[in-house]
């Protein structure tokens, strides 16, 4: 094997794994130092290195799926609008979602990496600020018509020039969010971050030389390429369809049709949504959000536990109408993108799952059903938020049940906030945490996982609640006869009247005592549920997942209800019978 | 005469070991016998009897198991029932509903340990600010555990929401069910005093788990050996021993407690040299460990996971841990060429079966062991005092599907691999030791374990550490050994949320660590320790509105206003080594308060060598040719065994010893110190 010059195919190694490190040394430290919980605890965050042309994802570290797509536009805007004018130590600030990026509270920043004076990438960390102004507390919100009402929009300017924090921008930020003081410890944290990765690259560099580490770089970018085509040769050929809905949009109650054809050949993996609809409110995935949503299925397809990079990435090619869900236009809003996004994840999935049955299980609750109750503590008079995702019932697969209550397709390792955390630091109390087993899930040979049930009773005397819950009205695909899923949704319970269900609900005053009942649904199954081995059937009901009624009505299983015992020749006449209408 | 003897035994996976050590005469003996897996106390008292040492000799036992730890892994533990509150049934099965594996979209989380009609709810809440909301029903608890107790459970949990803050009702609850039944109770505020439902659910079922399968383990040895029933020790993970009476009790602070004795005992040589600052490292068959110790305190941590890695979430467990990180390959680590053609080493190990190529016992994949066969750094001969015959021609056969691949000569391959493992090694210590914002130039390596001293060498170069030191004792006992230089140990962790800026800071302060020090005294009390008690204070803190916390030690005493300003300052202090940034002017708060005790025990002392006058050109053996640096050279092999005291030598050079070998490279200075430790230095470092 070849290398340039006289570098070992072993030193190279050395340095590639350097290159990983520089960015979860990033990810480490950015994690530790930030003072929102949205970036320590749910992992909302990803970092990177990008080449020095701002073309190319060198290695990256995401805190969540979601983001595994969006870091390199950022370096390669910076590229494109500052050119010449990029000095050492300086750092751009990005988060304008047509450019860069998911939405207003996404902010980018990208540090460029100098040795000297030549320039050897860029450092990239991408993270949810708390709050960056806009129409409502938290900033996103699911009722937006333009994306002015979504908070400051920061245009790929610097916000450190040569090492120098620039006051103009950062007063700018500090004066437009509610939480200046989350928001900035946040920002240092992240340049602090950003700092150390360049650290690391920089001491790379010192020990094997500029070109040796350039050389590792392409390296890197040569073998994920390399190694995405001879997975690609591995999937099945041909032209694969899907076709969905959205709900809505959160502005009038139309659903919204999403259509893609993914075309697989030794090549290219093709993805065209041509066809899906437009949205007027907040849904919309910006382009390079789609980008993501699409990379993400593409890495649960090829290789679930590569290190993915630029060339991995290079046989992805997609088609994003402009103007349609997945390719918004200015000023459309975005600010609940994740909507879109998973959407242009899951259709994709939808459309293989039957073909690469050994990587893709059923549809899964999808919408994280995002959710945000805040206000001010009546004890402290301080202000509190609460903003996170939901976790909800994963898909089955031919050969397994789904999971029940994990975090949707777009979150990773990102942690559901204990309880215990809330009540001691919110006036909240968490009267409820379970399996949501009232709804159901959808049932199969094998059976989707099941949903949560979170349930917030307000203490103090005023708070704002905005949940946003997709796939409510069409719950998650099941594959091969299994069934659908169940729906996502929020029930708010007011003192003196009847509780009222909500699939999107923004700003909702709350009082004391008010409590809502968040629910997620669960994932769609594998299979006809006639075929599901009975024993399982009984343990499900022996373990209150599955109700005797059900086990009959659904499974054909018939069990008796004193002694929980199977009666197995009852349950084979009724399947025999069954099948046969 | 009386007792003289404390003994130290370790189990691992393939042997149990023994270390005595008579301190009137100081001398040290060993015993290794293979471990017993059946019944794991059959192969320690096997071991004691080889010992030859009678139990009315024995002052002291202490012992580190693997018990614990395996039961988790292979799923051995008891049928444990739930009780818990209501609305929170479901806590331990959706767990902090993360996607470790998140590109994974068939991912499993851990299945629960308690099955779903195991878990039941009683009607009762506690406030986090410790009021109660809504009293417990003694009839509901009654019934729940009757309905348990039908269904054949071994043990009974109780895990209460906030019990952290106010454990009232789990106390209420845990008495009604032992009134009625004779089934271990666990308590979860009994195990943990922390926050975080799932954490602390999760902890003490795993405390129920394996209460009752590590207390028959220890019953069967407790009256075997010595008389006195005060002599039998446990070793915790946090580095402490604990009574068998107390691990009978609470197992799972004893989960880690093989690797933590190893770092303990490279503290044991740390402080016989005079060093303060090191980084403890084991290099083992499948994977090399490393802590890093400050100043001879080692880092305790409560976020410690059993069965994490990459991908897999594990079981969390708050208990008391000393700060290990996995750091990557071991001897039996593979090389392997990948899809694109790159080489890669690890994670997948031959591990004892096949074992590696060199081995001859059927292995067919290159370990990193056999890619130091052929470079000539390990014998090509024989192993571990001519027992292991070696087959170079087998790991040089096996070596050459990678030279191939890469176009380059055998033993470059070989070179390349050794190198690769170790700088990712070195990688992964830069990394752990970054985060936590030290350098690792200002420490010392200290290293043990099987592979330990052939990997630091590397790892040392490449961290720019200026020391290395492999310790005298044998790598095999290097455990059982550390495990005679511990203290006995309580450690509590209270969480209790406190501004330091609110009105009566100081007081509340006061209250907890008082209160907490007068529980661990009581606890020593209950074991029957007597003398005089180490207390050290800590408290995890952060500025208001973080998650994250630096532990912070504080002072003795009574706590007055105008100390709270020094406390204020080492926490940003601290911040800032770990975060690099102060926020001078934001409030900061304690989340967990601390509290350490320690009872000193004697420590053993190294022996001092003898003088002599021999050189350590007299204690060659013999000349290899190496291949280190791209060409051969012929390094001199020294009998490590027979360097004597003050004997110097400069690398490149090989030392051997039957069971560990030394690698000094160009650059490297080795010593043997008056104990008969090896200590490398760089030239010019």
């Amino acid at each position: 094997m070849s290398t340039k010059g006289d570098v070992s195919p072993f030193t190279l190694e050395i340095i590639k794994n350097g290159l990983i490190v520089a960015s979860e040394e990033m990810f480490y430290s950015w994690g530790r130092t930030a003072k929102s919980p949205v970036i320590y605890e749910v992992l909302d965050y990803a970092v990177g290195l990008i080449d020095s042309t701002g073309n190319d994802l060198v290695t990256q570290a995401p805190g969540i799926p979601g983001f595994t797509g969006v870091l390199d536009f950022a370096a390669k805007e910076v590229v494109e609008r500052w050119k010449e004018e990029i000095y050492p130590g300086d750092v751009f600030v990005s988060n304008v979602p047509y450019d860069s990026g998911t939405h207003l509270n996404d902010v980018t920043l990208i540090m460029p990496i100098f040795y000297r004076s030549q320039r050897l990438g860029f450092a990239v960390a991408k993270g949810h600020w708390s709050e960056v102004g806009g129409m409502h507390f938290g900033s996103w919100t699911s009722d937006s018509t333009e994306i002015y009402q979504e908070g400051l929009q920061l245009p790929c300017v610097k916000l450190f020039i040569e090492d120098k924090p620039n006051r103009n921008v950062i007063d700018i930020i500090s004066y437009n969010s509610r939480l200046p003081d989350f928001v900035l410890g946040d920002m240092y944290a992240q340049v602090a971050s950003m700092r150390v990765a360049a650290r690391r690259v920089r001491k790379l560099v010192d020990k094997y030389g500029l070109d040796t580490v350039l050389d590792a770089m392409d390296k890197l970018l040569e073998d994920g390429e390399k190694y995405a085509r001879l997975k690609l040769k591995e999937l099945p050929k041909g032209t694969f369809k899907a076709e969905d809905w959205i709900d809505d949009d959160g502005i009038t109650d139309e659903p919204i049709p999403v259509k893609v054809e993914v075309k697989v050949t030794d090549e290219e993996f093709l993805v065209d949504f041509t066809g899906s609809g437009k949205a007027a409110g907040s849904i919309n995935s910006a382009y390079p959000s789609t980008v993501s949503g699409v990379r993400e299925t593409y890495m649960a397809m090829i290789d679930p536990y590569t290190h993915p990079n630029g060339g991995f990435f290079s046989p992805i090619r997609i088609i994003a109408p402009k103007g349609s869900v997945f390719n918004p236009q200015r000023p459309t809003p975005t600010s609940t993108f994740w909507e879109g996004m998973s959407h242009a994840a899951d259709i994709v999935w939808k459309a293989l799952a039957p073909h690469v049955p050994d990587r893709l299980s059923a549809g899964h609750f999808l919408s994280i059903e995002a959710t945000i109750l805040g206000g001010f503590d009546d004890r402290t008079g301080e202000p509190f938020a609460i903003v996170e995702p939901q976790p909800g019932g994963w898909g089955a697969s031919h050969d397994q049940d789904g999971e029940s209550s994990l975090v949707a397709c777009g979150d990773g390792e990102t942690y559901i906030a204990s309880s215990e955390v809330y009540e001691r630091r919110t006036p909240i109390i968490v009267e409820r945490y379970v399996l949501n087993t009232e709804d159901g899930t959808g049932h199969g040979k094998f059976r989707g996982g099941f949903g949560a049930v979170r349930e917030y009773r307000v203490l103090c005397k005023e708070a704002s609640l905005t949940v946003s819950a997709g796939r409510s009205k069409y719950p998650p695909w099941g594959a091969d006869g299994g069934m659908l899923g169940t729906p996502n949704y929020a029930v708010v319970y007011k003192k003196g009247q009847e509780p009222k269900k909500y699939r999107k609900v923004a700003a909702l005053k709350m009082l004391k005592g008010d409590m809502v009942s968040l629910r997620t649904g669960g994932g769609g199954g594998w299979g006809s549920p006639l075929e599901r081995d009975p024993e399982r059937v009984l343990l499900d009901v022996v373990n209150e997942y599955v109700t005797l009624e059900d086990a009959l009505k659904i499974y054909g299983v018939a069990i008796d209800e004193e002694t929980l015992q199977l009666d197995t020749r009852k349950t084979e006449k009724i399947r025999r019978d069954r099948k046969k209408k | 005469m009386g007792s003289m003897v404390r003994v130290g035994i370790d189990i691992g996976g393939a042997f149990t070991d023994l270390v005595a050590y008579n301190r009137i005469t100081k001398d040290l003996k060993w015993v290794k016998v293979e471990s017993t897996p059946k019944d794991l106390s059959t192969g320690v008292l096997e071991c004691v009897k080889r010992s030859g040492i009678a139990p009315q000799d024995m002052e002291q036992i202490i012992h580190g198991q693997t018990v614990v730890i395996n039961t988790i892994i292979e799923r051995k533990g008891v049928k444990v029932g739930l009780l818990t509150t209501k609305g929170h049934r479901d806590v331990l099965e959706i767990q902090r509903a993360n996607r470790r594996d998140m590109y994974n979209f068939r991912y499993r989380k851990p299945e629960a340990l308690v099955p779903r009609h195991l878990r039941l709810e009683i009607d009762e809440r506690t406030m986090a600010d410790g009021t109660i909301l809504n009293e417990l029903s003694t009839g509901q608890v009654e019934r729940a555990a009757k309905r348990l107790v039908n269904e054949g459970v071994d043990s009974i949990c109780v895990a209460f929401m906030n019990s952290y803050v106010n454990p009232e009702a789990e106390r209420k609850a845990g008495e009604v069910v032992k009134g009625l039944f004779d089934v271990p109770v666990v308590l979860s505020h009994e195990v943990t005093r922390e926050w975080r439902e799932y954490e602390r659910f999760s902890t003490a079922t795993l405390n129920a788990y394996v209460l009752p399968i590590l207390d028959r383990y220890l019953g069967r040895l407790q009256g075997a050996l010595a008389e006195d029933p005060k002599a039998y020790m446990a070793m915790a993970s946090e580095g402490g021993m604990v009574s068998f009476d107390f691990a009978r009790k609470y197992p799972i602070y004893t989960v880690e407690s093989g690797p933590v004795a190893g770092v303990i005992g490279a503290l044991g040589v740390a402080s016989a040299i005079g060093e303060k600052d090191i980084i403890a490292l084991d290099g083992g068959s499948t994977t090399t460990k490393a802590s890093l110790v400050e100043d001879l305190n080692p880092e305790m941590t409560t976020e410690y996971h059993v069965e994490r890695d990459r991908f897999r979430p594990g079981f969390p467990i708050t208990v008391p841990v000393i700060r290990t990180v996995e750091i990557g390959n071991g001897g039996t680590s593979i090389a392997w060429i990948d899809e694109v053609g790159r080489v890669k080493v690890g994670p997948r190990a031959a591990g004892a079966d096949p074992g590696p190529v060199c081995y001859g016992r059927g292995g067919d994949q290159p370990t990193l062991t056999d890619a130091y066969v052929v470079t000539g750094m390990l014998n090509p001969e024989y192993l571990l005092g001519g027992e292991l015959p070696i087959h170079r021609d087998l790991a040089v056969n096996a070596l050459k599907g990678i030279a191939d691949s890469l176009d380059t000569g055998v033993e470059d391959a070989a070179e390349g691999v050794i190198k690769l493992a170790n700088e990712n090694a070195a990688y992964a210590i830069d990394l752990v030791s970054v985060q936590r914002g030290y350098d690792p130039r200002d420490f010392v390596l200290i290293a043990y374990g099987g592979s330990g001293p052939m990997f630091a060498p590397f790892i040392a170069e490449e961290l720019e550490i200026g020391r290395i030191v492999v310790p005298v004792i044998p790598p095999g006992v290097f455990s059982a050994w550390g495990m005679l230089n511990t203290d006995i140990r309580h450690n509590t962790v209270y969480t209790h949320i406190t501004r330091m800026d609110a009105t009566g800071a100081s007081e509340t302060l006061n209250r907890i660590y008082n209160e907490l020090e007068e529980e661990i005294r009581d606890m020593f009390r209950s074991e029957g320790v007597e003398g005089q008690i180490v207390i050290e204070r800590y408290a995890d803190m952060r500025y208001y509105g973080q998650e994250h916390t630096v532990r912070v030690p504080i002072q003795g005493g009574e706590i007055e206003k105008v100390h709270l300003k020094t406390i204020l300052e080492s926490f940003h202090q601290i911040h800032e080594r770990e975060y690099e940034f102060r926020l001078e002017g934001d409030p900061v708060e304690v989340v967990n308060f601390n509290v350490v005790g320690i009872k000193r025990t004697q420590k053993l002392e190294l022996k001092e060598l003898p003088e002599e006058a021999s050189k350590a050109e007299d204690s060659i053996l013999t000349e290899r040719r190496v291949y280190i640096n791209g060409v051969y050279e012929k390094l001199p092999v020294y009998d490590r065994t027979n360097l004597a005291r003050g004997s110097s030598l400069d690398g490149p050079a090989i030392l051997e010893d039957p069971t560990a070998t030394i690698v000094v490279l160009h650059g490297q200075k080795a010593a043997v110190d008056r104990f008969g430790n090896i200590s490398i230095r760089s030239v010019g470092r």
